[in-house]
């Protein structure tokens, strides 16, 4: 393929005190792709995710958007952003859901959605009013729009999230372990919703445990170890006929 | 004892309270709007922004307010250039001293009150602020500061009373606050329990309003919270 990718990452290294989490970890994101990051805990898959909107400083590395590098420079320890406008503009165009929702509290389910849209990008209030509910409507939760989150389950609540997250309009999504947080009855009717995203050619990166919604949802699976790719490929591959003994020991674990 | 005298002097009593009522009413929102600035500059990431606040809050909690207050009364007074300057209308009125004292005084508290509720927020709201690409006042606007708000109130409610009985002490600089009244009075009635009693039922009873209207307003803003008593389960 010879189109610029919507997102690359190239050689991520994080470094917390002495313990080197991330050690040159490169990847592709081209539009439309489903990515699905796996690995042990430890392994870093969530400080790579938090890597690239900058949640977490990378300590080396570059991160490329719509074929636009994010302008950074080093600080005292990690690389720290160098154009605030670039890398709020980046931010608003790159979705993220948390494991643990952070919804605003006192703010509504609507209010939360709509916060986005009418405030950052300053869209007009009766049109965003009108898009907040259709995507509540979408992930099932329209009738709670004047309830606030304490008042809502988890599942719930990160349906909201991901709501919020899709009223900006994302060119790319990035979910950090979504259903972690949830009780099993609640996991399924998030990654309904994420499976229906998936399936409208929306482009997302997974950190995830669930290994099947993986498997049948992702274009890409990446397994990570220690801080590196250590197996890279589809579903079927890295699911199937997994190359090395790490990522086979993983995989047969969770099944 | 003879609580005649307390109907009689209830009138100059209630004078008193007025003044102790402005004292605090404009110390507090004085204080409130210098404890912001405060608190702000108390977590900047700069050290020497940080230094400064730390400085004054280390210094006006650290020291009695009745000191303060008479640093401001009896000792700016020293100085030729202040008695020279255009603030010396406002400096030689022991009302404006009180004052002057006690918005400083209560803005380093306040300032370390909204610095505990801005830290207090969890991280990760602050994050999916950043994360929707809100810039840093916006992330204030919207979120930080009416989530701090909510959390500050106890606490802040906490400080004006604690500002109001500190109010007793602008009566040691001839304010006639409602103790500097009261004991005007006892010192023509010789009557300190009736008057002290009554006095300390004034100051009672404006205590109880502001803890009441601090519960309504708690209940209000901090609605979304549900539930504000912690159920204790039963037992088995």
């Amino acid at each position: 393929m010879s189109k610029t990718p919507a997102l690359e990452l190239i050689n991520i290294h994080k470094r917390f005190g002495d313990v080197d989490v991330l050690k040159g970890i490169s990847l592709k994101a081209y539009d439309g792709d489903v990515i699905s990051i796996l690995g042990s805990s430890g392994s870093g898959k969530s400080t790579f995710l938090r890597c690239i909107n900058l949640l977490e400083n990378p300590t080396k590395g570059e991160i490329v958007f719509n074929g636009s590098k994010l302008d950074l420079v080093q600080g005292d320890s990690d690389l720290v952003a160098n154009n605030m406008k670039q890398l709020t503009q980046m931010r608003q165009q790159i979705g993220f859901v948390f494991q643990s929702f952070n919804l605003w509290p006192h703010m509504t389910i609507l209010q939360n959605v709509m916060e986005g849209p009418l405030n950052v990008l300053k869209r007009p209030k009766k049109e965003v009013a009108e898009y907040a509910e259709h995507l509540l409507r979408k992930v099932g939760i329209a009738e709670k729009k004047d309830m606030y989150p304490n008042q809502l389950s988890g599942g719930q609540q990160q349906r909201v999230a991901i709501a919020r997250t899709l009223a900006m309009d994302p060119q790319v999504i990035l979910f950090d372990e979504p259903t972690s947080a949830l009780d099993p009855e609640l996991v399924g009717e998030v990654l309904g919703v994420m499976r229906n995203l998936a399936e409208e050619g929306r482009t997302m990166l997974i950190v995830t445990h669930e290994m099947n919604f993986a498997r049948e949802v992702s274009s890409d699976v990446v397994f990570l170890h220690q801080g590196v790719v250590e197996e890279k490929g589809t579903p079927d591959q890295v699911f199937g006929s997994p190359k090395s003994e790490r990522c086979k020991a993983f995989i047969s674990s969770a099944f | 004892m003879d609580f005649s005298v307390v109907v009689e002097y209830f009138p100059r009593l209630l004078e008193g309270a007025w003044v102790s009522f402005q004292l605090v009413i404009l110390s507090v929102v004085l204080g409130g709007v210098f404890a912001l600035p405060i608190a702000l500059a108390r977590i900047s990431p700069i050290a020497w922004v940080r230094a400064i606040p730390f400085a004054y809050i280390f210094f006006f909690r650290g020291t009695p307010l009745l000191v303060q207050i008479f640093l401001v009364y009896y000792g700016a007074s020293q100085f030729e250039v202040v008695r020279e300057s255009i603030f010396w209308p406002i400096l030689e009125e022991p009302f404006w001293c009180a004052i002057i004292a006690f918005t400083l005084n209560t803005s380093a508290y306040t300032a370390e009150i909204f610095r505990g509720a801005i830290q207090a927020i969890p991280q990760g709201e602050v994050e999916a602020c950043k994360v929707v690409g809100m810039s840093k006042v916006q992330m204030y606007r919207r979120v930080l500061l009416p989530r701090a708000f909510g959390i500050v109130l106890p606490a802040y409610g906490n400080e004006i009373i604690l500002m109001l009985k500190g109010s007793a002490l602008a009566s040691t600089i001839t304010i006639l606050d409602l103790t500097g009244m009261a004991r005007t009075i006892i010192a023509r009635t010789y009557t300190p329990m009736e008057i002290f009693l009554a006095a300390g039922a004034i100051y009672l009873v404006i205590s109880i309003v502001i803890i009441a209207l601090f519960r309504q307003i708690e209940l209000r803003q901090n609605r979304y919270l549900g539930t504000l008593s912690i159920k204790v389960p039963e037992k088995g």
